[in-house]
C-alpha cells in the first residue's frame, strides 16, 4: 500500500507550526511520532494535502519540573523518555507503567505522549485498507453510514485505545492547547468527546503542546493493569488506571479510570467517593470492580467479545485497586 | 554407522547466515530489474458474485499505466494437485471470496497503479455465499463450483480392521467434537515476484520467461508457468532468490506468480509484483479450520481399541492441496501409536472464503489436536498416567501399520522417557500448586511423501555434482532453501562424504535452467530426500577420485580415508603397499606433468618429487589426478522412496505413506489465570527423533520454533471471520506470540538412526508442532481441570470453561459457543448488513440474516 502524496511542512518554531496550521487546517494532518498516523494514511484513512512534522521543535520536548506546581511535558516527549524519567517514576508511578506497555520498544522510541493522547480511535471495522472497507460497506466513521458494532444507531463507538491518557485522567492532568487565537489550557477530560468519530474538542487548527501533572497528585501511589493478548505489541482491549494516597491506614484520596472500552478514556463516575476515608479490603475491591464495569461500554470493536472485556475491566479494577493500596 | 564424523552432527552456521543478518542477502521484494514495472492486483470486494462485464478503459489510460490484465488474457485454469484445477490466474467468470484476483495492473509505481485499480469498472451479479462449512454441505444451489455437488471437494471413507468390535472390546469411550480455527503461516517475508520477458539474442522478440519468486517450488511454479501461458517449460526459467519463510504458503503456485508473468507479458516490460500483508492473508493456504467428532476406545490395561473420526475442514474456495489435507487427516491417525481398529470419515467442504492449503503439519495437527485431548480423558477415566497410556500404545517397529503406513525406525519411546524424565513428571504431575498444571502429547510426521502429488515415476530428486581443478565442488539441487537450511544441509553431505571442508562446496540451488528436478520443500521431503540424492552424487563423484588416487597411492580404492581435505591410505595397508610405489611415484608425476597452465604445476610437482612416496594426497592432487584419468568430473544421483513404503490400496491410499517418520514428546508446563482466564505457557520440554541430526543446532531450531508455532494456534492465533470478511488481515490483530510470551523450549534431540535416511536422517521441521497444542490444553486440565475443546485458547474461552465448571454466573463470553463443547464455528460479533445498508449482497447472503441481536446503537 503506498502513502498518499502529501506536501510535507517542517517548522522550526511553534510559531511557524501554529502559521501552517492558520493556513491549511482543513487539509493538513499532523505528525508526531508517525506510528498512528502512518499506517493510517496507507490505508487511505487520511489523503491530506499537508503533513505537518512537528519533531523539529525543540520547545515541545522534554520534563520539566516546576516549583511548587508539578511537572510539565512537552507533547513531543517520547514514550520511552517517560518510561525511563526517574522524576515521573518516583513522583507520578501510574503515567510511566502505563507508558511502559504502550506497543513495543521500537514503537515506544517513535511514539510521543501527544500522540498517545491524540490516538485515532480504533475500530476492526475502520482500521482497515481502503479495499477492505468497500467489502464491508464503510462505516459510519468514514465514508458510510453504517456503525458494524451498534447497526441500529448513529454514534460511531469505535474505541480509544491509548494507554497514558487514563493515567492522566487519575492524575488530573490539563493540556495546553495552542492555536492561531492564542493558548488555553483545559483539563484533560474536556479533551475528549466521548464520540467515536470526532473524538476530540480540539480544533483543526489547534495543536495540543504540552501536559501538566499538578503538584496536588504527585506522588499518589499508581498502578495501570491492560488486557491484552500479547504481552507486547498489542494496543489494549481494556485497561485500569488506578492513583491512590493514604493516611493512617486509610485511602485519603484515589481515582480510577478506563481506556479501550468507550470511544473516550473515561474516569470512573463513584469510584473516588467509594474509596474515600476506606480502608482497602477485597469487597471494597470488588465494588470499584463493580462500578468500573458499569462504566465500561465495550462493543464489537476489537478482538475478544465485548462481555469478556467488560468483565475484565471489573476483575482488573478490583486488582489494580488493591495493588495501588498494597503499595 | 560410525559417529566419527567431521562435518555431519556438529554445530553449524548456515551458509547463508550472515548474507541474511547483514541485508547482503536478496529476497525477491530487493531485486529489480532495467525498464522494471509495478504490478498491483484488484481483488473482490463479494464474497460469491459473477462476473457480468470488466471495462479496463478508464485504468488503461491514465498516466504512468502500461498495461491492465484481466482473466481472458489467461484464461487456463490450473492448481497444485492434478485434480483441482479450478483455479484461474484472474478470474473468468465468478469470483469466489473477498480478495479473489479480479485483474492486474502494471504501471511506473504502486501509487499510479493502485490508482488505476480504482478505474477499472466491474460489473457484478451477487450469488448468495457460504460460510461455514457444515451449511455449504446442504447448498444444493449457487454452487462454489458447479462440479462439485453441496460443495464437497472430496470425501474419503476409510475402514480399516473393525471399529465396532473396538469399541465393543473397549472398557471407555470418549466420544466429543473438537473445533480447531483457523490460522495462517505469517511468513516474514510477504510473497513477491519479478517476472520478465528476456528479449531473444538471435530474433530480437521476446523471448524466454525469466521468474525469480519467493517460492518453496520453482519445478511445479515452472510447470503451471507453461500451463497457463501455453508456453512450453523450457521456455521458462524459475529462480528461487532467498525466501523469508514459507511453512507451507509458498508450498504451491499463489496467483501473484502467474499473474506478474502475464503482465509482464501484456506490458512487454518486467514486473514486480509483492503482495501487502492484507494480500498475503487472502492469498492465505493456512490450516483450514476443522470440526472433528472423534471417539475413541480404550481398555482397562490403556490398551486403545478403536478410534473413529469424522473430520470436515472448511477449505475455502478452491481446492489447493485439499484433497491431500482430508487424506492426512485420516492417514496420519495411524503411525503414531498401535491402533488397530480405525474409521475414518474426512469431507473436504468448499466455502466462500480464502483458501487453504499446506501449513506446518500438514493435515495432522487439528485431528492430532483432538485425539491427545481425548487420549488424556482416558487416561483419566481408566486412572493411569497419560504418559504411561502412551507407551502402552506403542508400534512394535518395523510394522505395517492398520492403515498400511510403513514404520522402520522408531524413536518415540525415548522421546517420551526423556521429556517424562527432564520435566519431573513422575514427581510433578498432580503435585504443582492450584492453578499450575503439567500436560503431554505425541506428534509425528513423514519425511515427505512417498507418492509425489503429480503421479509421476521421476524421481523426487536429482542432485549433479562437479568438481573442477580448482578444488571446488559446487552441487546443482533442485531443493529450495527457504530458510530451513537445506543448502546448508546439502553442503555438509558434500563436504562430510568427501572429506573437504565446508568452504570448498558451492551450492547451486532452486533454478531450473541450471539445477536437476526437485519437487520442492513441503512435506519435510527435502533432507531425506534431496539428501538422499546428494549423498548419491557425491559419492558417485567420490568412486572416480578414490579409483584415481588409488592408483596414485597404489592402494585399492577402499583402503582411501577422505577428510580435512586430505586422502589418506587408512592405517594398516602401509607396509603392504610398499613394493609398488616407485613405479606408482613415476606415474604419477608423469600425470602431474601434464597439467597445464596450473598453479600446481611448478611447486606441487616439485614438492611431490622431494619428498618421495606419499600415503597421502591433498584434496586437489586427489581430484586433478581424477580429472586427468577420467576426464571431467561430474555426477549425479537421485532419489525415489522405495516401492515397500508407498503404501496400500485403498481409494487415498497414496496420501500419508512415508518412507520415515519423524516423532515427537512434548511436556508443557503452564498456569491459568483462574480469574481472567489467561494461560502462560512456563516451560516447554520438547524431544524430536530425527534420524540423526546433521546439524544439531538447526535441528533445535526447527523444535523451537514449531513449539512457538504450535504455541501460537494454542493460544492467539486465530483468523476471525464475519460473513466472509476476514477482521483481522494483519500481524497486528492476528497476534503470533511475541517475544514476550514465547516460553523456554528446551530442545531434546533423539537420534534413531533411519535405515534409509542420509546418514540415518529424517525430518525434524513440523513433527513438533502437531504436540504442542494437545500438550498445552492437557496442561490447562492438569491445572484448573476445564478440558478445552475449542483453539485457540484465548483467556474467554479458558475464563466461560472455568465458569460452566463452577457453576458461576452465567455470562455470554463466547457468543454462544461452550468452548468445552462447541458445536459450531463462531463469527465475529456486529453486523456486516443491517436493514438494507451494508454492502451489497444477495437477499440469500448469510449476512442478511437478521441478527437478533444486532442492537446496540444510541445511548
Amino acid at each position: 500500500m503506498s502513502l498518499p502524496q502529501f506536501k510535507l511542512l517542517r517548522p522550526r518554531t511553534l510559531a511557524d507550526a501554529i502559521g501552517h496550521l492558520d493556513k491549511h487546517a482543513s487539509n493538513l494532518r499532523v505528525i508526531a511520532g508517525g506510528t498512528d498516523l502512518i499506517p493510517s494514511m496507507r490505508q487511505k484513512l487520511f489523503e491530506p494535502e499537508f503533513v505537518l512534522d512537528l519533531r523539529h521543535i525543540p520547545e515541545l520536548k522534554g520534563i520539566h519540573e516546576r516549583q511548587e506546581s508539578g511537572v510539565e511535558v512537552g507533547a513531543l516527549t517520547s514514550l520511552t523518555d517517560i518510561e525511563h524519567s526517574a522524576l515521573l517514576r518516583r513522583r507520578y508511578p501510574v503515567l510511566t507503567e502505563a507508558a511502559a506497555t504502550v506497543a513495543s520498544p521500537v514503537i515506544r522510541n517513535m511514539g510521543t505522549i501527544g500522540g498517545n493522547i491524540c490516538l485515532d480511535t480504533r475500530c476492526l471495522w475502520y482500521n482497515q485498507s481502503l479495499t477492505w472497507r468497500k467489502g464491508c460497506g464503510f462505516c459510519i466513521k468514514k465514508d458510510g453510514d453504517l456503525c458494524h458494532v451498534a447497526p441500529g444507531g448513529t454514534k460511531c463507538w469505535a474505541a480509544f485505545s491509548g494507554d497514558t491518557p487514563p493515567a492522566l485522567l487519575c492524575l488530573n492532568a490539563d493540556v495546553e492547547i495552542v492555536g492561531p487565537a492564542g493558548s488555553r489550557r483545559i483539563p484533560l477530560r474536556e479533551f475528549y468527546t466521548g464520540l467515536g468519530d470526532n473524538y476530540r474538542t480540539i480544533q483543526p487548527n489547534e495543536l495540543l503542546t504540552r501536559v501538566f501533572l499538578p503538584e496536588s497528585s504527585a506522588d499518589y501511589s499508581g498502578v495501570y493493569r491492560k488486557l491484552r493478548i500479547r504481552g507486547s505489541i498489542d494496543y489494549p482491549l481494556a485497561g485500569v488506571a488506578v492513583v491512590m494516597k493514604r493516611s493512617n491506614g486509610h485511602i485519603a484520596d484515589a481515582r480510577v479510570a478506563l481506556t479501550a472500552v468507550n470511544p473516550a478514556p473515561v474516569l470512573v463516575k463513584g469510584a473516588s467517593e467509594r474509596l474515600a476515608g476506606k480502608v482497602m479490603d477485597e469487597a471494597l475491591a470488588e465494588a470499584v470492580g463493580d462500578l468500573a464495569a458499569r462504566t465500561a461500554k465495550p462493543l464489537t470493536t476489537s478482538a475478544l467479545t465485548p462481555e469478556y472485556r467488560r468483565e475484565m475491566i471489573r476483575v482488573f479494577t478490583k486488582r489494580a485497586v488493591l495493588a495501588a493500596a498494597a503499595n | 554407522m560410525t559417529n566419527d564424523f567431521s562435518i555431519i552432527g556438529k554445530p553449524i552456521a548456515m551458509v547463508d547466515a550472515a548474507g541474511k543478518t547483514t541485508g547482503s542477502g536478496k529476497y525477491a521484494d530487493d531485486l529489480s530489474a532495467p525498464g522494471m514495472l509495478v504490478g498491483k492486483i484488484l481483488h473482490s470486494p463479494f464474497p460469491h458474485a459473477r462476473i457480468k462485464r470488466i471495462d479496463i478503459t478508464r485504468a488503461e489510460k491514465l498516466d504512468g499505466v502500461v498495461a491492465v490484465v484481466i482473466g481472458t488474457d489467461a484464461p487456463n485454469p490450473y492448481g497444485i494437485l492434478p485434480v483441482g484445477h479450478d483455479e484461474y490466474a484472474l478470474a473468468l467468470d465468478k469470483v469466489r471470496y473477498v480478495g479473489d484476483n479480479v485483474a492486474c495492473v502494471a504501471a511506473i509505481d504502486e501509487a499510479t497503479a493502485e490508482k488505476a485499480l480504482e478505474l477499472i469498472d466491474v460489473e457484478y451479479e451477487v450469488l448468495p455465499a457460504y460460510f461455514d462449512p457444515e451449511d455449504s454441505m446442504k447448498a444444493e444451489t449457487n454452487l462454489i463450483h458447479d462440479n462439485k455437488p453441496h460443495n464437497i471437494e472430496k470425501d474419503y471413507h476409510h475402514v480399516f480392521g473393525d471399529p465396532e468390535k473396538g469399541f465393543a472390546e473397549a472398557d471407555q469411550i470418549a466420544e466429543a467434537r473438537f473445533i480447531a480455527n483457523e490460522v495462517t503461516h505469517a511468513a516474514m517475508e510477504p510473497h513477491c515476484t519479478l517476472a520478465a520477458f528476456e528479449i531473444d539474442p538471435q530474433t530480437g522478440k521476446p523471448g524466454r520467461l525469466v521468474v525469480q519468486s519467493s517460492t518453496q517450488v520453482p519445478y511445479y511454479l515452472q510447470h503451471k508457468l507453461s500451463l497457463v501461458l501455453e508456453m512450453p517449460m523450457s521456455q521458462i526459467r524459475v529462480i528461487k532468490p532467498l525466501v523469508g519463510g514459507g511453512f507451507g504458503g509458498k508450498s504451491e503456485v499463489i496467483p501473484l506468480e502467474i499473474i506478474a508473468a502475464i503482465a509482464a507479458r501484456k506490458a512487454k516490460a518486467p514486473v514486480k509484483v509483492t503482495y501487502t500483508r492484507e494480500e498475503v492473508f487472502w492469498a492465505h493456504r493456512g490450516r483450514p479450520r476443522t470440526i472433528v467428532d472423534l471417539k475413541t476406545g480404550i481398555k482397562k490395561d490403556g490398551r486403545i481399541t478403536a478410534v473413529k473420526a469424522r473430520v470436515v475442514q472448511d477449505g475455502g474456495a478452491y481446492c489447493s492441496y485439499g484433497v491431500v489435507t482430508i487424506l492426512y487427516s485420516g492417514a496420519l491417525l495411524g503411525a503414531l501409536y498401535d491402533i488397530p481398529n480405525i474409521q475414518y470419515d474426512g469431507y473436504r467442504v468448499l466455502t466462500n472464503k480464502p483458501v487453504c492449503g499446506a501449513m506446518r503439519g500438514h493435515g495432522t495437527v487439528n485431528v492430532r489436536f483432538a485425539f491427545e485431548s481425548q487420549l488424556d480423558e482416558l487416561a483419566a477415566k481408566i486412572g493411569k498416567d497419560p504418559a504411561d497410556v502412551r507407551e502402552i500404545n506403542l508400534l512394535k517397529p518395523p510394522c505395517i501399520t492398520v492403515n498400511g503406513l510403513r514404520v522402520r525406525s522408531y524413536g518415540l519411546p525415548e522421546c517420551i522417557e526423556k521429556v517424562v524424565d527432564r520435566s519431573g513428571w513422575k514427581q510433578r504431575k498432580g503435585k504443582l500448586p492450584r492453578g499450575r498444571g503439567l500436560g503431554i502429547a505425541c506428534s509425528h510426521y513423514v519425511s515427505g511423501a512417498a507418492n509425489s502429488i503429480i503421479r509421476s515415476d521421476m524421481p523426487h530428486s536429482t542432485v549433479n555434482i562437479k568438481i573442477d581443478r580448482d578444488g571446488g565442488v559446487v552441487v546443482y539441487t533442485g531443493a529450495s532453501d527457504i530458510g530451513q537450511g537445506s543448502d546448508t544441509m546439502v553442503a555438509q553431505i558434500a563436504a562430510e562424504t568427501l572429506g573437504c571442508s565446508l568452504s570448498r562446496v558451492k551450492v547451486v540451488a532452486a533454478d531450473t535452467d541450471l539445477t536437476p528436478i526437485d519437487i520442492g520443500s513441503y512435506s519435510s521431503r527435502v533432507t531425506f530426500m534431496n539428501g538422499n540424492a546428494t549423498l548419491k552424487a557425491v559419492q558417485d563423484v567420490k568412486k572416480q577420485i578414490a579409483s584415481a588416487a588409488a592408483r596414485k597411492m597404489s592402494c585399492e580404492p577402499q583402503e582411501l580415508t577422505f577428510r580435512n581435505d586430505i586422502v589418506t591410505k587408512k592405517k594398516g595397508h602401509v607396509g603392504a603397499d610398499a613394493p609398488v610405489r616407485p613405479a606408482e611415484q613415476s606415474s604419477a608425476a608423469s600425470v602431474s606433468g601434464r597439467v597445464e597452465g596450473q598453479i600446481l604445476r611448478g611447486s606441487l610437482q616439485q614438492k611431490r618429487k622431494d619428498e618421495g612416496p606419499k600415503d597421502s594426497l591433498s584434496f586437489e592432487e586427489a581430484v586433478v589426478a581424477a580429472i586427468d584419468f577420467h576426464g571431467a568430473l561430474s555426477g549425479t544421483g537421485s532419489y525415489a522412496p522405495p516401492l515397500e513404503a508407498r503404501g496400500g490400496k485403498h481409494k487415498g491410499a497414496g496420501v500419508g505413506p512415508s518412507p520415515a517418520y519423524s516423532y515427537s514428546a512434548q511436556v508443557a508446563e503452564v498456569s491459568v489465570d483462574e480469574e481472567t482466564g489467561e494461560v502462560t505457557v512456563h516451560k516447554v520440554w520438547a524431544s524430536h527423533d530425527c534420524g540423526r541430526a546433521l546439524n544439531p543446532v538447526s535441528v533445535e531450531g526447527q523444535i523451537i520454533g514449531s513449539v512457538w508455532m504450535g504455541m501460537g494456534q494454542a493460544l492467539t492465533e486465530e483468523m476471525v471471520w464475519k460473513d466472509g470478511m476476514l477482521m483481522n488481515p494483519g500481524l497486528l490483530e492476528y497476534r503470533s506470540p511475541s517475544s514476550v510470551e514465547s516460553p523456554e523450549v528446551e530442545a531434546i534431540i533423539v537420534e534413531s538412526i533411519d535405515p534409509e535416511g542420509p546418514f540415518g536422517a529424517k525430518e525434524c521441521s513440523e513433527g513438533s508442532l502437531a504436540a504442542t497444542i494437545p500438550a498445552i490444553g492437557n496442561a490447562i486440565y492438569d491445572a484448573v481441570g476445564v478440558r478445552l475443546h475449542e483453539s485457540p485458547f484465548t483467556p474467554e474461552r479458558v475464563l466461560a470453561a472455568l465458569r460452566a465448571k463452577k457453576n458461576a454466573k452465567p455470562i455470554n463470553l463466547t457468543e454462544g459457543v461452550d468452548p468445552t463443547a462447541p458445536a459450531k464455528f463462531r463469527e465475529h460479533g456486529g453486523s456486516l448488513w443491517y436493514r438494507g445498508k451494508g454492502p451489497e449482497r444477495h437477499p440469500l447472503d448469510p449476512s442478511r440474516r437478521e441478527a437478533p441481536g444486532a442492537a446496540g446503537g444510541d445511548d
